[in-house]
């Protein structure tokens, strides 16, 4: 037992070892040096990680604490920094793991085109890896935020790593401060548990919510129950980190990252972070239906929402943020209906074919030398014909066509909408099965604008030629996962033996019976997502192969909604209206003039009084002994009047 | 009167330090010209130590039929006055004037019956002993102002200060006739009765007041009577500025301060206001008019201004705390501002004097040493803690602020930021301007003033609390 | 009031003896001496400079040093005369307080001389 905390922790702090050494040294030993630090530790990580996730698989997940250090100890509050040992962490850090390493791999090969030395980029993201392990492993509220904190700053970082392109500091900094909207909610949901459980430990927390499930919360006048407030804190912390619906803004411009970046961090695990976060909490939200109903609402709109936007874009690495997007909404919507296991299962299948999906167009992006345009590809099948194969792969799964992975979590996911049998989580059964149609017609749009269609610029066309075997590799690995992974982990995670494998980790109320009724859903149900999604494969199929005409003539004849589509229902216009330029007025006039005006301009006068003060004071001093009498005398008549009349 | 009415001893002190005065002016002027005058300042050093231990030892009492008074008060004042003419002395050892000539032994015999004259102006206990002591100091420093007979700015100093110094003094004695004319005395204690016995204070007594405050103003360099301070600062030999700015500034204020808590403690609500407002005056004003200097006497003479602003608040406090707090505002001063002019003094290139401050321009490079010592002296200036400045400032803030004198404290805080401007000015030369051409090796009688003096700027906290029960003793000797 | 005025009595008698002695020594000096003016004789005698001439004139400070060492010594000798007078009532004491006066005065006076202030050259 004890080898496998050692594990697990070395499994934790190896990446952050390597981002260390990398980061700060990479500047003397160089970028190949640099890489291969990185990559070592990210491999000796994933290895621990494995053989912990062995560990716990053969002699349980207690959940067991692996205490590092002290950090905070003030008065009445403690915080340590201790490992949480259970099996939601371990499999979370093993998925974590296995991504992070085949991205680093992976991006060994992308990235070799670049003249600047690209050592920060890899301890850029072995700091990641480092941060949302913590996120993972966290035992208490603080240590997740910080984690939580820290894949935000490393998502920034990285975001904005081509800093000389003015567009992704752009989109670094609306990343950063969108997310720090939904974290403010978040750190006042820490706050007010802090309040209501004098404790930031998981387990203490949640051993102490039966009693504090009476407590009120008053605010302006109206009591709230103090548990609803607080995961509806906590949830819409989860919105900004997973991109739900109305925070969902910075996702899309996230793309401007380089592309093993957007495979890691904005597809297979710190998006995903909302959606554990809210398995982490289940025995708080269990008892919190009124906030479950707003995350189905939230998690189904945004799944609809995303899809539809997705439809439209030409930018190849937009289409599939718009389906991440879409596919947390689905996961958030089995969240909402109380079915956890479900969420976590999608979530860790969605992050092999996703981080595909993003590799492979990657692999694409490299081939045609950074163009991201899909009208400006074509035929590529050919030139490219394992990345081809890949992305047929990862579509599959994502358009969650038997036996491919995504049957398999996202029909559950379905199913359980369908079980949980409220008007809420039907409406959100409805729109998850049109997703499903949308999901395919995009992915196979993608497809055939990509691979099959008549390629715009012939030259570079046949200039492309397939990626290297630092990056096949990955890409093969996580083609194996996106086929296998829903075939190998359904029985565990959410099949008959998914209680024994959580071992309490998640938590279902005993009235929550989600997890055995799902499957008990009529057949037409069942089958309803596999057939649209076919559905959807066709449409796609006339439209770009059958009769290329067709979706330029559709665009035409429904334009207004063509055009909502494409402007992603005008989210970044209404924001811009609403909140930036407001912001941006108010933010000028404290710049003009409050700070130059008042706060600089004040002592700068001040100053300038002083010195011309002196300057006048002096003057006085003229050097005739006359003068000086004078106003010494002067002065005596003025001290005599003040003595005598004051 | 008889003999035994006399009580010698009282004054020992100073008959000592007399006798050595003449003994000195003897030997030296037996000695060939230009002969001696090491000899002569040796010998002036030891006396003043002798001087210092006699005082130490001096019992309290009255003599000379109530005109001389020795108490705590006027033994720690003395020992001010002695140490700033020690300290001055000591400046003059290593001096030379442009043509690489010593100051003439006189300079020591004239330090010498100056500091006696200051001595007498701390145990004086009648008006006319506050005036003989008053004019035999203030007589040995104009012409100690004038000792470099050749040099324009030094015979300017010193006939200026002559004719305001006259002007001022006959203010004085103007002030004490009123005094007398309406009190019918002359003695502190008479003074006491009869003010207390008045029920409707005459005006004739107030404007009497007035114009010997104003007297006494004037060798503190108060504004507006300070106008003789900065050229005669800047005209006179180093040592002897550093000397004015110290031993004559000591003894007035324990004049002021005997005067005014002593025979006019009575009317102190009359006088506070008048305080007061010289107090803002010399404060805004010091921190002002030091802005545009480039001569760091002149910087040194607005400086005192302030400073002296500062010591006063103490006395318009008008409480025991106030006089306490004025004694060790003096005592920090002294320490200070006798490192500041032993820098000045060291300040040398090739031979000459230079006193602009763009010769100091990356000192901290070429003479690491002066340079800190003079960035600590500025720094306590300033009264950035825990140097000595520090200290008196916050004593003296203290105890305005418990008389209530809010405003007072206020205008004394805005003013300590505006100064702070140009002491640092001071060391941001020093450290941050390009390098001039490097100073001379300063002499070891210098490096040892300005090292002594930075110690004890910087340890001044060790010697706090002896000192401030040491001052509080004094005080309340002064109040009775 | 008379009677203080009565006081001063003696006082307007000295004046006017004076100015008949003034009167009759200058009267005696016209009425009975011999008479040969020219202009020289005539001015008013000003320590050797001339009358009537421009007043910011250089001339040598040594005038100024002798003037100055003769008033100091005369203002000193003028405290000699009250001491004098009232010699008999201020005992052994009082003599030997002058004599320190003195001789404070006496080492003044070598100082003066040591220092070549009575050289006239």
């Amino acid at each position: 037992m004890q080898t496998d905390l050692h594990l697990f922790a070395a499994a934790i702090l190896l990446p952050l070892a390597g981002a260390v050494v990398a980061g700060l040294g990479g500047r003397l030993m160089g970028d190949t040096l640099a890489k291969a630090v990185t990559l070592l530790c990210m491999g000796a990580a994933t290895v621990c990680g494995i053989g912990a996730l062995w560990g716990g698989w053969t002699s349980g997940f207690g959940p067991y604490a692996v205490p590092l250090a002290d950090w905070v100890n003030a008065g009445g509050f403690h915080a340590t920094w201790t490992l949480r040992f259970d099996t939601l962490s371990v499999t979370m850090s093993a998925m974590v793991l296995c991504v992070s390493l085949l991205v680093h791999c992976y991006s060994v090969g992308y990235m070799s085109h670049e003249t600047m030395p690209v050592y920060r980029f890899f301890a850029y993201l072995s700091l990641f890896t480092f941060a949302m392990l913590m996120l993972v492993s966290s035992s208490d509220l603080i240590q997740l935020f910080f984690g939580w904190e820290g894949v935000g700053l490393a998502s920034y970082l990285l975001i904005g790593y081509w800093y000389d392109r003015p567009a992704a500091t752009a989109a670094a900094i609306k990343a950063f401060v969108v997310n720090r909207v939904a974290d403010l909610f978040f750190i006042v949901g820490i706050g007010l548990i802090y309040v209501l459980f004098h404790s930031v430990r998981y387990d203490e927390i949640f051993a102490a919510v039966p009693q504090a499930a009476g407590a009120f919360y008053t605010l302006f006048g109206h009591s709230f129950p103090m548990l609803e407030v607080i995961c509806f804190l906590l949830f819409i912390g989860a919105m900004g980190k997973s991109a739900q619906l109305f925070l969902h803004t910075w996702l899309p411009d996230a793309m401007e990252g380089p592309t093993p970046v957007s495979a890691l961090i904005h597809a297979a695990t710190m998006v995903t972070a909302g959606v554990f976060l809210m398995a982490r909490m289940s025995p708080l939200l269990e008892v919190a239906p009124n906030t479950r109903l707003f995350i189905i609402f939230i998690g189904a709109t945004t799944c609809f929402f995303a899809a539809t936007v997705g439809m439209v874009q030409p930018d190849i690495k937009r289409t599939i943020a718009y389906s991440t997007c879409s596919q947390l909404g689905y996961m958030f919507a089995a969240v909402g209906v109380g079915a956890y296991q479900v969420a976590i299962f999608h979530l860790t299948t969605h992050a092999f074919f996703k981080a595909l999906l993003f590799l492979g167009a990657g692999s694409v992006i490299h081939a045609m030398h950074d163009e991201q345009n899909m009208f400006r590809m074509g035929g590529l099948w050919k030139k490219l014909p394992l990345t081809y194969g890949v992305m047929w792969i990862g579509s599959l799964a994502l358009a969650g066509v038997f036996p491919f992975a995504g049957y398999w979590s996202k029909d559950a996911i379905l199913n359980a909408l369908w079980a949980a049998d409220g008007r809420m989580s039907h409406y959100a059964w409805m729109l998850g099965v049109i997703t499903a149609f949308l999901t395919a017609f995009y992915s196979w749009r993608l497809l055939f604008l990509v691979f099959h269609r008549a390629p715009a610029d012939v030259q570079k066309r046949d200039a492309a030629h397939e990626s290297p075997l630092f990056m096949s590799v990955p890409l093969v690995l996580l083609a194996i996962g996106a086929v296998v992974s829903g075939l190998v982990l359904a029985p565990y995670y959410i099949g008959a033996q998914q209680s024994a494998f959580w071992q309490g980790s998640i938590f279902n109320a005993p009235g929550n019976t989600i997890m055995e009724t799902f499957e008990q859903v009529p057949g037409v149900v069942a089958l309803l997502p596999s057939l649209v999604a076919l559905v959807g494969i066709a449409l796609a199929f006339l439209f770009y192969i059958a009769s290329p005409g067709l979706p330029e003539a559709l665009a035409r004849s429904c334009g207004p909604v063509y055009r909502f589509l494409l402007n992603k229902w005008y989210f970044d216009e209404l924001y811009e209206h609403i909140f930036v330029k407001p912001y941006a007025a108010i933010a000028r006039f404290l710049w003009k003039d409050g700070e130059e005006g008042a706060v600089e301009g004040l002592p700068r006068d001040l100053v300038r009084a002083t010195a011309s003060g002196a300057v006048d004071a002096v003057r006085l001093q003229t050097g005739s002994i006359a003068l000086y009498a004078f106003t010494m005398l002067a002065g005596l008549v003025v001290v005599l009047t003040v003595a005598l009349c004051g | 009167m008889n003999a035994m009415s006399v009580n010698w001893i009282l004054a020992l002190p100073e008959i000592t330090l007399a006798l050595a005065g003449l003994v000195i002016l003897v030997f030296g002027v037996l000695q060939r010209p230009g002969k001696g005058i090491g000899a002569c300042t040796v010998l002036s050093i030891a006396a003043f130590v002798g001087c210092a231990v006699l005082v130490a030892l001096s019992p309290d009492g009255a003599a000379y039929a109530g005109t001389f008074v020795n108490d705590s008060f006027a033994r720690f004042m003395k020992i001010l006055v002695l140490l700033g003419g020690l300290v001055a002395l000591l400046l003059t050892v290593s001096y030379r004037t442009d043509e690489r000539a010593p100051l003439p032994f006189e300079t020591a015999v004239l330090i010498l019956f100056s500091t006696v004259g200051a001595m007498i102006m701390a145990s004086s206990a009648n008006l006319m002993t506050l005036f003989v002591g008053l004019e035999l100091s203030s007589l040995s420093i104009y012409i100690l102002a004038a000792l470099e007979r050749d040099d324009v700015l030094s015979s300017e100093a010193g006939l200026k200060y002559f004719v305001l110094g006259s002007l001022a003094s006959g203010l004085l004695l103007y002030g004490m006739s009123l005094v007398y004319g309406y009190a019918g005395t002359m003695e502190y204690s008479g003074l006491i009765a009869a003010i207390q016995q008045t029920t409707a204070l005459p005006v004739g007594l107030m404007v009497g007041l007035v114009f010997l405050v104003v007297g006494l103003c004037f060798k503190l360099s108060v504004v507006p009577f300070h106008m003789w301070t900065p050229d005669v600062y800047q005209g006179a030999p180093t040592p002897v500025t550093a000397y004015m700015a110290g031993a004559p500034k000591f003894a007035t204020f324990a004049l002021l301060l005997r005067v005014m808590s002593g025979p006019f403690g009575a009317m102190a609500p009359r006088w506070q206001i008048l305080i007061e407002t010289l107090s803002i005056l010399s404060m805004v004003y010091g921190a002002l008019a030091a802005i545009p200097q480039t001569n760091i006497k002149r910087l040194m003479a607005y400086s005192s201004i302030g400073h002296m602003g500062y010591a006063l608040m103490g006395l318009a406090a008008a409480s025991t705390n106030g006089v306490r707090a004025t004694l060790v505002y003096l005592a920090a001063y002294l320490v200070m501002n006798a490192g500041v002019f032993a820098v000045i003094t060291a300040m040398r290139r090739k031979g000459r004097e230079v006193t602009s401050l763009a010769d100091l321009s990356g000192l901290g490079r070429t003479d690491p040493g002066l340079a800190a010592a003079l960035a600590v002296f500025m720094f306590s200036m300033v009264g950035a803690p825990p140097l000595a400045g520090f200290f008196g400032k916050l004593m003296v803030f203290a105890a305005a602020w418990q008389s209530g004198l809010y405003v007072l404290v206020g205008i004394g805080a805005l003013s300590s930021v505006i100064g702070a401007y140009y002491y640092l000015r001071v060391v941001k030369v020093m450290y941050f301007d390009a390098s001039a051409e490097r100073l001379d090796q300063p002499a070891r009688s210098l490096v040892f003033v300005s090292g002594s003096m930075g110690l004890a700027t910087v340890f001044f906290v060790l010697a706090l609390g002896p000192l401030m029960a040491l001052a509080r003793q004094a005080a309340l000797a002064l109040g009775g | 009031m008379p009677s203080v005025l009565g006081d001063y009595a003696p006082v307007l008698v000295f004046g006017a003896i004076s100015v008949v002695i003034a009167a009759a020594m200058l009267g005696m000096a016209l009425v009975c001496g011999q008479q040969k003016p020219y202009p020289e004789k005539v001015t008013a005698y000003e320590c050797g400079f001339e009358a009537f001439d421009d007043a910011r004139r250089r001339f040598d400070v040594r005038f100024y040093l002798v003037a100055i060492l003769f008033i100091i010594f005369d203002l000193e000798v003028a405290f000699l005369f009250p001491w004098a007078v009232s010699l008999s009532r201020i005992g052994l004491f009082g003599f030997l307080s002058m004599l320190g006066f003195l001789s404070v005065l006496g080492i003044g006076f070598l100082y003066e001389w040591r220092k070549g202030a009575l050289d006239w050259d």
